[in-house]
């Protein structure tokens, strides 16, 4: 194949590449190389003048493969694939040589950078000659919507899809909608009802004729893939099948277990109660100790659980406000009643909420600072003291020991990952993070993707957020499901795993292998089947199969030891 | 030994002014800004801390308060609107009532109406105590001389009396103020010699007010300068030269001038101050406490008062002098009879104190330091 007609492109990043790698010394390189018709050193290869040259280049020079040196593929190749096919030539036809990332990013010996910048542009050279023209292909798509999760996140989600029409299956493990939103009563900053904020929707979603909610029912397996997804359900009455084009996860989050930490005395202590305890009050209209009678002073401790190095380290968002929102709540019910609240850092941040710190400030709650690895110790009081506990302080802002009384003691229990989230994960194929929340596939750009296609998440089984993130999130969730519905079909990248059914034995090897669960097993033909929509092309198949029966497109036997080769011809030459 | 947490204090202290105490969320930009604020002294963040926490012993042995001329810059820089500077102006109020011994103080601050019927009480016992008093040893008509109405030889009995019981009382408070920032604290250990070393400080802070000049802003020093020196003098005139004050009708200038030049600083000052607390010019004017406005307006009266009747007795109008008088001193006894000891007044005792105590807290501080470090590799070895 030595007919190839190459364009080598040399960007120079500014000076992100340029100020360690000699470019105009690898275009020279490149020149000199067999096939190449022309190498050019640019400013900025990605930009628009830059991409015009390569398009030029492709229609004037009548070149048929383009090799990119710049940064990571991850960056930039869907642009310069897009540049080839404005030239008329197939996008697959492009080879990228990452020479800041792996180059001039990690190391700052010029000559030698410049050498292995040489190495990674002939390598793909090498390689870019034996890529072969592939095409995208289509699936049809489901319009059906599998929601997992009844909370204010799943109820948002289906509302917003049943709504433009599309079929919703609503899946919740409880006897009822709402999550945990159910167990608050009012919402920081502004005080509203949560209760009105859900009845409403709930009426909604359990009346709209697109919905099918299922109560008391769990997702057992989830096969297919994106636009054809399968799912299993155990519902009371028994197991339920449904089709589904896509999946949004909104699982939400359980409560930290406050009896953990040990010497906060949860449920030991009598008037030692955890926020929804509070919760629970309030929404009864009366806060009270155990023995039946109004606390004189109520303490509020913070990050129970979160932002600890022995518990969880992050932070739960949402316990701050809700901790200022109890301050109002229980001075309103009971005016004479003092509130403490105990805390690390006060995390103010989003629409109002710095205002509604100020007008707490305002409202005389005792704010005390403790830090981070010095707990508040709570004791039951004596005779004399006056109060049923006593809290003991180290108070930051002050230096002081400091002694709190209190009546009744509100831990403020942080969020964490459901108990069965990992379950859930396994079920649709998505990851977790190392604190066990399901991972975005990115957290900027695209916080309500996955790494599995058609899967979304939503709400706090993606991080700790309140209310409006979780919204956000689902509607999201939904008009990316909505947008890929648009469309009939779905595309599927070209570059995915083939199985040669000539080759194959059947060991199934590659079927236990596969992360994304996209091989299938034929009996009848006793063969395995690569899913290509499933499939990420990953290549553990392409390495584990005996017989050598799969082909990884775009990643044949023949390129990567092309690329090889090429890597090591500099090396060879020095003997 | 913790210390229990009272949020009732910050309460009681809304009655001294201090409203907006609770707003602090310690940023610190008001230490920060404070030209005085070092260590130990870290005002006005440490107060404010120690005033939301309600910790109250810690309060009474402050001396940051005193240390502290409202220049106002803190509250300027607020950013949440706690009025650092109004809450030391509060603590100052609320200090004076702990120093007081009597109570009377605490009464005063927490009802103006209590103290303004108490000033119009000794108002009227003075006002019907020197009318009976004159009318027996003289004749209304009679300003000066044998036969006068207010001979100036049993003025200046009455005047030193007063003195001596006013003299005594904030003695014993300043007694009280040392007790709760020294005496009490085991910690503290002052070498007498530092007592004797130290003692100049009064004096000079007193005439000098050296500290307010260091301020950021110099004009509330100088107008503060010119209302101390012009009442001082007008103290010394009537304390020593009553005789030639009050004599006539000719002007005597050797003390006349002092009057007019301390008469005018009063007047000035005052309306000065009563205009800025009006229009609230300055930042250190927006907060006035009833107990401000009875102060301003008691000295307004009184100097006015005081220079109708010199006016009058200089055009030969004794008896309207006289009636003038009378009114005069209605004004000067419960104005010195209850502020001094009880309200604003006391602070012209207590802050020079407060520079002379915490010059020797820093010396203990600085002698544990030392001793410390002596001992400590003693203790290793």
């Amino acid at each position: 194949m030595g007919e190839c007609r190459i364009g080598v492109y040399i960007c120079n990043c500014g000076t992100n590449i340029a100020k360690v790698v000699d470019c105009d010394a690898v275009a020279r390189a490149a020149q000199a190389l067999s096939g190449v018709v022309v190498a050019r050193s640019y400013k900025y290869t990605c930009s628009t003048p830059g991409q015009e040259t390569i398009v030029k280049d492709i229609r004037e020079l009548g070149l048929d493969r383009v090799v990119v040196a710049a940064c990571s593929p991850r960056m930039h190749e869907p642009t310069f694939r897009r540049a080839l096919q404005t030239a008329g030539i197939n996008p697959y036809f492009l080879e990228m040589a990452n020479i800041r990332e792996q180059c001039s990013w990690v190391h700052s010996d010029p000559r030698a950078a410049t050498e292995k910048a040489v190495d990674l542009m002939r390598a793909a050279v090498r390689r870019v000659v034996w890529h072969e023209p592939l095409e995208k292909r289509y699936v049809d798509m489901c319009h059906t919507t599998l929601v997992l999760g009844g909370g204010i996140a799943g109820l948002t989600a289906a509302l917003e899809l049943a709504e433009a029409d599309k079929p919703v299956v609503l899946v919740e493990k409880q006897d009822h909608l709402g999550g945990n939103v159910a167990r608050v009563d009012l919402t920081a900053p502004y005080l509203d009802s949560a209760r009105d904020m859900l009845r409403d929707r709930v009426e909604q979603v359990r009346k709209h004729p697109m919905i099918q909610v299922l109560l008391e029912s769990e997702l057992e397996a989830l096969e297919g893939y994106v636009g054809n997804f399968k799912a299993h359900i155990r519902t009371k009455e028994g197991p339920f099948d449904t089709p589904a084009g896509a999946v949004v996860v909104c699982t939400g989050y359980q409560e930290f277990d406050a009896s953990r930490i040990e010497h906060y005395g949860y449920g030991r202590l009598p008037n030692v109660i955890t926020s929804f305890e509070l919760e629970q009050m309030l929404r009864q209209g009366r806060v009270l100790t155990r023995e039946g009678k109004p606390p004189r002073c109520v303490a509020l401790i913070h990050c129970v659980g979160s932002r600890s190095p022995e518990y969880h380290p992050y932070c739960s968002r949402v316990c701050c406000m809700t901790a200022l929102k109890y301050g109002h709540e229980i001075k309103s019910n009971l005016p004479r009643c003092y509130v403490y609240d105990l805390y690390i850092d006060m995390h103010a941040f989003g629409k109002g909420c710095e205002d509604f710190y100020r007008r707490t400030s305002e409202m005389k709650t005792m704010f005390l600072m403790y830090e981070k690895g010095d707990l508040p110790r709570i004791e039951p009081a004596g005779d004399g003291d006056g109060c049923g506990m006593l809290i003991r302080i180290h108070e930051k802002l002050s230096g002081e020991e400091i002694e709190v009384p209190a009546d009744l003691v509100v831990l403020m229990v942080g969020m964490e990952p459901r108990e069965d989230a990992a379950r859930v994960a396994r079920l649709v194929n998505i990851s977790q993070d190392k604190d066990g929340w399901f991972i975005e596939s990115h957290p900027k750009l695209d916080p309500v993707a996955t790494t599995t296609e058609g899967i979304f998440i939503a709400g706090a089984c993606q991080a700790p957020k309140g209310i409006p993130g979780s919204v956000a999130q689902a509607q999201a969730a939904s008009a990316r499901i909505l947008a890929k519905l648009a469309h009939e079909k779905i595309e599927v990248d070209a570059v995915f795993a083939e199985v040669n059914d000539d080759l194959c034995s059947g060991c199934r090897i590659c079927n236990e292998l596969c992360p994304y669960t996209a091989i299938e097993y034929d009996t009848a033909r006793k063969r395995s089947h690569v899913i290509s929509a499933m499939c990420k092309a990953c290549g553990c198949c392409v390495a584990a199969c005996p017989s050598g029966a799969i082909k990884g497109r775009h990643f044949t036997d023949r390129q990567i030891t092309a690329q090889i080769e090429g890597v090591l011809e500099w090396a060879s030459s020095q003997g | 030994m913790a210390i229990r947490a009272n949020p009732q204090l910050i309460e009681e202290l809304e009655i001294y002014g201090a409203e907006d105490v609770s707003k602090c969320y310690h940023c610190g930009n008001c230490s920060a800004v404070c030209p005085f604020s070092r260590e130990p002294f870290l005002f006005p963040r440490k107060s404010m801390r120690y005033l939301q926490m309600g910790l109250e012993e810690k309060l009474k042995g402050n001396l940051d308060p005193w240390l502290c001329y409202y220049c106002g810059e803190c509250s300027d820089e607020c950013p949440r609107d706690a009025e650092p500077g109004e809450t030391m102006m509060s603590l100052r109020r609320w200090l004076t009532s702990q120093y007081d011994f009597t109570g009377i103080s605490k009464i005063f601050y927490r009802s103006w109406k209590i103290e303004i019927a108490a000033i119009l009480l000794v108002a009227a016992l003075t006002g019907l105590g020197f009318w009976r008093f004159g009318n027996s040893v003289g004749s209304l008509g009679v300003y000066d001389g044998p036969g006068a109405f207010f001979p100036s030889s049993a003025i200046h009995k009455f005047d030193w009396a007063l003195g001596f019981l006013l003299g005594g009382l904030l003695l014993f408070n300043c007694a009280r103020m040392w007790w709760f920032s020294i005496g009490r604290d085991p910690g503290i250990r002052i070498p007498v010699s530092a007592y004797v070393r130290r003692f100049f400080l009064l004096p000079f802070h007193f005439f000098s007010q050296d500290r307010y000049r260091q301020c950021g802003k110099k004009r509330p020093w100088a107008i503060h300068l010119v209302l101390m020196l012009s009442y001082l003098t007008m103290l010394v005139l009537i304390m020593f030269f009553l005789h030639l004050v009050q004599s006539g009708p000719g002007i005597d200038w050797r003390v006349h001038a002092f009057g007019y030049l301390a008469t005018a600083g009063l007047l000035g000052t005052t309306a000065f101050a009563l205009y800025g607390r009006i229009r609230k010019t300055e930042t250190h004017y927006k907060h006035s406490h009833e107990s401000d406005w009875i102060f301003l307006i008691l000295l307004a009266y009184v100097s006015g008062t005081g220079i109708v009747q010199h006016v009058l007795h200089r055009a030969g109008l004794d008896t309207a002098a006289n009636m003038t008088y009378l009114a005069h001193m209605m004004g000067v006894v419960p104005m010195l009879g209850l502020e001094v000891p009880f309200s604003k007044w006391a602070h012209l005792a207590y802050r020079p104190l407060a520079m002379y105590f915490s010059a020797l807290q820093e010396e203990a501080i600085e002698v544990r330091r030392r001793t410390s470090e002596e001992t400590a590799p003693l203790r290793a070895a």
